[in-house]
């Protein structure tokens, strides 16, 4: 499995209703993005890290191994905003605005990932997709995505293992094999891919399959009072920033 | 290369959603009337939409030394076509975002528009092109990956310069910026994803005949030219 989908299956908050969660992880990226970065941006990021790693109880270590990711993003994306080209200060030089505006990037682009790891790490994919057919997605989307998602750890399986049985061979020795086992990788992942799908399809035909593909889906209630309380929380949020905003330089 | 999570501002990030919307709406579209008439569809295009994921896993060799990895759009394209792909590639950088925090959800429109809609059409548009013109197979597989790889690269370019102009040379300045930074790094990264989908293509046409045919990749007539050259 993947780790932020196996921190979601033993999350806390598993139980929760999705759309708790999603109120609250995509309404806290929703609060970064569009307040002012400063003082929002930093407002919402302590929120959101005290919410992770306090009632939700996602681990340190996890979380900082996958915010690693888009972290490093951010910081790559914040750098050309340092320069300027084709000014009168020559063809490339430090922009006079650069470092303010690349601060700012990076707390409005670290807190928004924040807030999607938050439904991220306490909601496994599986919860979601099932009910997208009642927030209105096509049924056959749904049933191609739910399709994919159960593929796609086994295949993710057969790369590490043929990547394995590859090295173990000197697949990887020289430039040119290393091009060869790259391409036999992809192929024998399409041939498998098809093959599950081939395979799937017979199992489903001998249990009835008429097209679409019906899983259970654990019954869970909206807490009105985790609503409220997320409800709260993000106005403070908005109300917080607007007014340090006044008030700090 | 995918826009992170909160890269760019509101508007543009909604923009990119509307005009990404309805390439994704004839997609699904075109999806659900295919998994309609043909039930068990469902199965063969979950399994394309977790080749198309599990193609981003594979890392790559760069000409430069690093490594990435491929977008797989083009050889994604030539397989499936394009409408198929702007679905099956939403979903999957909806997968990214959520099991692997890669790209975002306020950029997903964005991230759909280049690496799902523009990357899949102009890598099968030129495909087309070729294999019209009497191209041999492989060299339209490799012309196709290669500009559907480069178009991807091109259109995030022009998106980031949109949100973050240059302050002396504005949009033009800043697109410079960007696509001279991703030229670097993805002029060779495409001509190494066109390479390794002729070499994935090649073991396709040996091994997967078949699906390659019912996929309308390969015509009757070429697989049965390529089975007398084999023999």
């Amino acid at each position: 499995m993947l780790p932020i989908d196996a921190a979601a299956h033993s999350s806390r908050w598993r139980r929760r209703h999705p759309a708790e969660k999603a109120l609250l992880g995509f309404g806290l990226t929703l609060c970064a993005v569009s307040l002012p970065p400063w003082p929002g941006a930093p407002l919402v990021a302590a929120t959101t890290l005290a919410v992770l790693l306090g009632p939700a109880g996602v681990p340190g270590r996890a979380l900082w191994r996958a915010f690693r990711i888009p972290l490093g993003f951010c910081v790559t994306g914040a750098v050309p905003l340092l320069f300027e080209v084709g000014g009168d200060r020559g063809f490339v030089a430090l922009a006079p605005e650069g470092p303010t505006q690349a601060v700012e990037l990076l707390l409005r682009t670290s807190s928004a990932s924040l807030g999607v790891l938050l439904f991220a790490f306490t909601t496994p994919v599986s919860d979601v997709l099932p009910r997208l057919v009642r927030a209105g997605v096509p049924a056959p989307v749904v049933d191609v995505a739910l399709v994919m998602y159960r593929i796609i750890f086994l295949l993710l399986d057969s790369l590490s293992k043929i990547r394995q049985a590859q090295a173990a061979r000197l697949g990887h020795t020289t430039r040119a094999a290393t091009w060869r086992s790259l391409a036999g990788l992809g192929a024998t992942t399409f041939v498998r891919a098809f093959d599950r799908a081939q395979r799937l399809q017979s199992g489903l035909a001998g249990r009835g399959y008429d097209g679409t593909l019906r899983v259970l889906v654990p019954a869970c209630a909206l807490s009105r009072r985790f609503l409220a309380v997320t409800g709260v929380l993000l106005a403070g949020l908005v109300a917080l920033t607007l007014v340090l905003e006044r008030l700090l330089p | 290369m995918h826009i992170a999570e909160g890269y760019l501002p509101p508007v543009h990030a909604a923009a990119w959603g509307v005009a990404s919307a309805p390439f994704i709406v004839h997609g699904v579209r075109a999806l659900t009337r295919e998994v309609r008439s043909n039930p068990e569809s469902t199965l063969l295009l979950g399994a394309s939409g977790a080749f198309t994921f599990v193609l981003s896993a594979l890392k790559l060799p760069s000409v430069t030394g690093s490594c990435s990895h491929p977008t797989g759009t083009g050889l994604g394209a030539i397989l499936f076509r394009p409408p198929i792909m702007a679905v099956l590639g939403t979903i999957t950088l909806l997968f990214q975002a959520l099991l692997l925090a890669h790209g975002g959800l306020t950029t997903l429109g964005a991230n759909a528009f280049s690496m799902a809609i523009v990357g899949p059409w102009a890598g099968y548009g030129t495909y087309l092109l070729l294999r019209r013109t009497g191209a041999p197979l492989m060299v339209a597989v490799f012309f196709g990956a290669f500009v559907a790889d480069l178009s991807t690269y091109c259109v995030t370019s022009v998106q980031l310069a949109l949100a973050f102009p240059d302050p002396a040379s504005g949009v033009l300045g800043a697109l410079a910026k960007f696509g001279g930074i991703f030229a670097v790094t993805q002029l060779p990264l495409a001509v190494s994803e066109g390479l390794l989908t002729v070499l994935v293509m090649r073991l396709l046409t040996q091994s997967s005949k078949g699906d390659l045919i019912r996929l309308g990749v390969l015509g009757g007539r070429t697989a049965e030219r390529r089975e007398g050259a084999t023999a």
